[in-house]
């Protein structure tokens, strides 16, 4: 289970949405559940989660959870880590 | 290492490469927005970016739109920076003076300050600046030290404001509250001179009045009967003398008047006894004080201090005045109002205290702030022990207060000496010595002054009088030369300083024969003609044997 934080539509938050998008979607990384969240529509969650710049893909399970900030351009680094146990 | 610790280590590892990888997106510009820790919002990073402009702008604005100066130094006084108000002050170029040194532009005098300012760490310090066109500057500099995010000092702050404008305010407030202070004691002086110019009045009517007929008898055709020596001493000496110590009684309480009244430019400082000045103030006061308070003096053999007589006469005034007024009117015997001086450390102190009141402890500590009264609406300006002090403080003196309610108070003004080269200055009295007869021409618009002068002076000397610099000027113009000049100084038409400058013109050594009589009242021009070169001059009023002095010792 993956959360996307954005910032509406803003430059390098559509670019996370696009590349978390392709990572879920892509063979090596089958079972992810994406869910995006805009943080200027709901702060509180983002908060919650701890989570305090945009973009930021928080892996919600398997645990320990893991944080990646910015835009998942290396999207091979970003698997492997989302991989990792 | 347990499987918990292991577990431990692990995580913390994890945190830091995530730490790490948002400082590394950070870095790279892949954020879009982070959240305010105050509003826990997030803030769009372009709209932070706006708003870091916007309050830059607003700043800007702020220092550009203030009326005082705003320089910014670096480590070595060089400016870094300078807002728009403070170039106009100078009269230059706001970018022109970045990179020079804040010494270079400012007075001599100012460089001293500063300096001296600068190495105690000063943080507010009264300097001069040079204009442009070489007029200098009087501004207030306020300096704080500026610091990067470390702490490190990397310069300084300075704000300044233009006082050119606030100390013209401050001599124009001395003034006031002098004149404010002879206001309310106009009434006491005007009886204080009214006592003795009747006693004059009298005795000289008498003298007119019952004794001339006697002596010339009242046909002037029959011859005047023998008087006897004895008589004509008790019956014309007598009253005469008293006209004559009461008419002295006048010329004190006018010379007190002008210690008062004095210029407000004429600010000089010099020798001064305190014991005079307090005796001149005691007198203005007098009218306030009898009803009031006895007033034991104890003055103890003290130098000449340096300061200006009518500032300090202001002071002493003022603190006489306030003394009187913390007492009761009626009941004059059980109270009492004591000056003293004494010499003490090297410095004079006077203490005016009195058996009043006193001051209740949570005022004391702003009886020397300015507008702080606790006399009714009306009765005073406050600024009266203001600015006491503030001319005290000017001359290198204090101003201090003890007070117990009930008891009293005590005011005590330390004062620094006069230095000794000027005190060997204080004229001394002449010895009376009468010259050779000469030949004197004496110039005064009025007719009374031109009377006496003649007869105290016709015994020894040729004396020709005139009533207008005019008639002088076409006496010398006509060839006649006289061995001394004795000319009024201001008279309506021509005034005895044009009367010089023609003379100086027609005929020099007639110019150099000129001694001046002044009333004292005289103009700033006046002031300047007598002192710069220094001219002789003899005040009026004068005596008759003063004058003769002056005369014989000029003649000789």
């Amino acid at each position: 289970m993956l959360r996307l934080y954005v910032a509406g539509a803003a430059p390098n938050s559509l670019r996370a949405v696009t590349n978390a998008r392709a990572i879920c979607e892509g063979q090596s990384a089958p079972g992810f559940e994406l869910e995006i969240v805009d943080v200027l529509k709901h702060p509180r969650r983002a908060l919650a989660d701890g989570v305090l710049v945009t973009p930021t893909l928080l892996r919600v399970s398997p645990l320990p959870t893991l944080k990646i900030v910015g835009s998942l351009s290396d999207k091979d680094q970003v698997l492997l880590m989302l991989v990792a146990k | 290492m347990t499987p918990a610790e292991a577990s431990s280590h692990r995580e913390l590892g994890q945190r830091l490469a995530e730490a790490e990888a948002t400082i590394a997106a950070l870095l790279s510009g892949q954020i879009d927005a982070v959240f305010d820790a105050v509003s826990e919002t997030p803030v769009l990073l372009s709209q932070a970016q706006q708003a870091l402009r916007a309050s830059e702008e607003q700043y800007r604005q702020i220092v550009e739109a203030t009326s005082d100066g705003i320089i910014r130094l670096d480590l070595l006084d060089r400016i870094f920076f300078v807002n728009r108000r403070f170039a106009e002050m100078l009269g230059c170029d706001p970018v022109g003076i970045v990179g020079t040194s804040v010494f270079d532009l400012m007075s001599r005098q100012g460089k001293l300050v500063m300096e001296a300012a600068l190495s105690a760490g000063t943080e507010s310090l009264d300097v001069t600046f040079c204009h442009k066109d070489g007029t200098e500057i009087s501004v207030n500099l306020a300096a704080s030290a500026l610091v990067d995010v470390e702490g490190h000092l990397i310069g300084n702050l300075g704000v300044v404001r233009d006082v050119t404008e606030r100390k013209r305010l401050q001599a124009q407030l001395m003034v006031s509250d002098r004149m404010a202070s002879m206001g309310t004691l106009a009434a006491g002086v005007a009886h204080e001179i009214n006592n003795p110019l009747a006693a004059v009045i009298a005795n000289l009517d008498y003298v007119s009045e019952n004794l001339a007929p006697k002596i010339i008898g009242r046909d002037p055709s029959k011859a005047a009967p023998k008087m006897s020596r004895a008589w004509l001493l008790d019956e014309i000496k007598g009253p005469l003398d008293d006209a004559r110590e009461a008419a002295d009684r006048v010329r004190l309480i006018v010379r007190d008047l002008k210690i008062f009244s004095r210029s407000p430019s004429d600010d000089r400082r010099g020798p001064v006894d305190v014991k005079v000045v307090m005796e001149s103030s005691l007198r203005m006061a007098w009218n306030e004080i009898r009803h009031r308070a006895r007033v034991v003096k104890l003055y103890g053999q003290v130098p000449p201090v340096e300061a200006n007589e009518a500032r300090l006469g202001q002071v002493f005034l003022n603190l006489i005045v306030n003394a009187t007024q913390s007492l009761p009117e009626g009941q004059a015997e059980r109270n009492e109002i004591r000056v003293n001086t004494r010499l003490t450390a090297g410095q004079v102190i006077v203490e005016v205290s009195d058996t009043g009141a006193g001051i209740p402890p949570e005022n004391l500590g702003r009886i020397f702030d300015a507008f702080f009264t606790t006399k009714v609406a009306g009765a005073g300006t406050g600024l009266g022990l203001a600015i006491c002090q503030r001319i005290v403080t000017d001359i290198g003196g204090a101003l201090t207060v003890e007070s117990q309610v009930g008891k009293g108070s005590c005011f005590t003004v330390t004062l620094p000496i006069a230095r000794a080269e000027e005190r060997e200055a204080i004229p001394f009295v002449e010895v009376v010595r009468v010259g050779r007869r000469g030949r004197i021409l004496v110039v005064d618009d009025e007719e009374m002054v031109l009377r006496a002068v003649k007869r105290s002076l016709a015994r020894d000397h040729e004396v020709t009088v005139v009533a207008a610099a005019r008639e002088a000027l076409a006496l010398c113009v006509s060839g006649q030369r006289f061995d001394l000049i004795l000319c009024d100084l201001m008279m309506p038409d021509m005034t005895g300083m044009e009367l010089h400058k023609e003379l100086s013109r027609v005929a020099s050594e007639q110019a150099n024969s000129m001694i001046f009589l002044t009333g004292g009242a005289f103009t700033e021009s006046g002031r300047h003609f007598l002192t710069d070169p220094p001219r002789e001059h003899i005040e009026k009023p004068f005596d008759a044997s003063n004058l003769r002095a002056i005369v014989g010792r000029y003649l000789r």
